[in-house]
């Protein structure tokens, strides 16, 4: 016959602590999976700006990044980064070069959409309208939040793809033509997926919008 | 085909990525910065570690680190040679990264330098003979030179300036005319090493006026002539240039 065992106070003190560690663990879990939960969101509508029309506000995961372009540095690029933002090209493009703490790029409008992904090709992509001629004359100082046009190894080949950095590059000054810098909200581009020594990130992050301010 | 996609992927995503600017810009492995902010905004590098290039996968350019002494030593000797250059100058004929290092070869052949019109790159020898250093990294802006303006240095009009039995050699290493001594009695060549090639004797007339300026043998009527068809093309190229 098998005796029943009542169980001791310090057996009920032990249950509870084991339980209330499980719990804490669950939440501490979905804390860590948050990974945006301690982004700043930057809503530009709580920011004044002086000059709104040269204002982009690029919406990833985490939130805003708020981006300030220079047409007086880099007229032409400017004004093809703006036609392709205003045309809504941007939207649901992914961020397929993500290298840790060095930079992005993004902008790959024929082989790097949502719904077409082409982990093959990505990276040559083509807007459609044709390539610009670089604009690399001026002393734009490439900072921690600079944004760049991307091109090929020769010059005057620049398109839609941009890159932003995320440390101060001072060899890109005179090699990639400048079109801003991002004034609010980089840490959101921070927290963009990315994979150490992948050369594309498989699955990567998208652009949920990249809008003007001024529409 | 399984298998197939699945190392075809491997290629796509498992590919190092290289995170450093410097490889990225100019395709050449284990450099960091010497000084870019120069007067004329040429970006000098140099090899921390030796490095190979190539085309293949003999990558049979080699190029090795050197010591900081003798980097800053030749450092200064560039420095001041390629300061004869203006940055506009530089840009059209697109010069932009210069970089040190000791024992260049290529295919195990020494060279003063190897010039990369393509990247922008010069790569330079600064264990290189000390009688002839300073001339010939002028003597490797030419080809630089050459290369994006090949129509104005045509080889058929150059050679014509020479006597009419006279002929190169195929290639610049395809026979033993390598001394670069400037000869005392010219006779339309300044150094052996001109006979080797069209190109090689542009370089070699276009150092001599570099470095010598303009003080060299005029009483030669063939050099006087190469004198006048390199200065003259490099002048289209730009015309404040001064020699």
């Amino acid at each position: 016959m098998i005796k029943k065992i009542k169980i001791s106070k310090s057996e009920k003190i032990l249950l509870v602590f084991i339980i209330l560690l499980g719990i804490f663990t669950l939440v501490s879990l979905l804390i860590i999976k948050n990974k945006c939960l301690f982004v700043k969101n930057y809503n530009p509508n709580d920011i004044q700006f002086d000059n709104r029309e040269n204002i982009a506000i690029l919406n990833a995961n985490c939130g805003n990044v708020i981006i300030e372009l220079y047409p007086n540095i880099s007229p032409n690029a400017v004004k093809r980064f703006k036609t392709l933002i205003r045309s809504g090209a941007y939207n649901d493009a992914a961020f397929y070069k993500v290298i840790e703490n060095k930079l992005i790029q993004a902008g790959d409008l024929e082989f790097g959409k949502r719904e077409n992904l082409d982990y093959g090709k990505v990276g040559s992509g083509k807007s459609g309208l044709g390539t610009i001629k670089s604009e690399i004359d001026s002393n734009f100082k490439y900072e921690r939040g600079s944004v760049g046009l991307a091109r090929t190894f020769q010059m005057d080949t620049e398109d839609s793809q941009f890159f932003i950095i995320f440390q101060d590059e001072p060899l890109f000054e005179g090699e990639y033509t400048p079109v801003g810098k991002v004034l609010y909200g980089i840490e959101v581009l921070e927290k963009v997926k990315f994979m150490p020594k992948f050369h594309i990130v498989p699955r990567p992050d998208f652009i949920n919008s990249l809008k003007m301010l001024n529409k | 085909m399984i298998i197939f996609r699945v190392i075809l992927l491997y290629f796509i995503f498992i590919a190092p990525v290289k995170a450093n600017t410097i490889y990225n810009l100019i395709k050449i492995p284990n450099l960091e910065i010497y000084e870019i902010n120069t007067k004329n905004k040429l970006r000098y590098l140099y090899a921390v570690k030796p490095f190979k290039l190539g085309v293949n996968i003999k990558k049979n350019i080699r190029c090795f680190d050197s010591n900081k002494e003798t980097l800053e030593k030749k450092y200064k000797t560039i420095n001041k040679n390629l300061n004869k250059y203006s940055s506009g100058f530089l840009k059209k004929i697109g010069l932009k990264y210069i970089v040190l290092c000791e024992d260049l070869s290529i295919a195990k052949i020494n060279t003063a330098g190897i010039p990369n019109n393509k990247m922008r790159t010069l790569i330079l020898d600064i264990r290189f003979n000390e009688a002839y250093f300073e001339r010939a990294i002028h003597h490797e802006v030419f080809h630089i030179i050459k290369d994006n303006y090949k129509d104005l240095f045509d080889e058929t009009e150059w050679k014509n300036l020479n006597k009419k039995k006279f002929k190169y050699s195929e290639c610049s290493t395809c026979n033993n005319k390598w001394n670069l001594d400037t000869y005392s009695k010219t006779e339309g060549f300044l150094t052996e090493y001109s006979k080797s090639t069209a190109s090689e004797d542009m370089a070699e007339v276009f150092s001599h006026l570099m470095f010598y300026q303009d003080k060299i043998y005029d009483d030669d009527p063939i050099i006087k002539k190469k004198k006048i068809f390199i200065k003259t093309n490099i002048l289209m190229i730009d015309n404040t240039f001064r020699f």
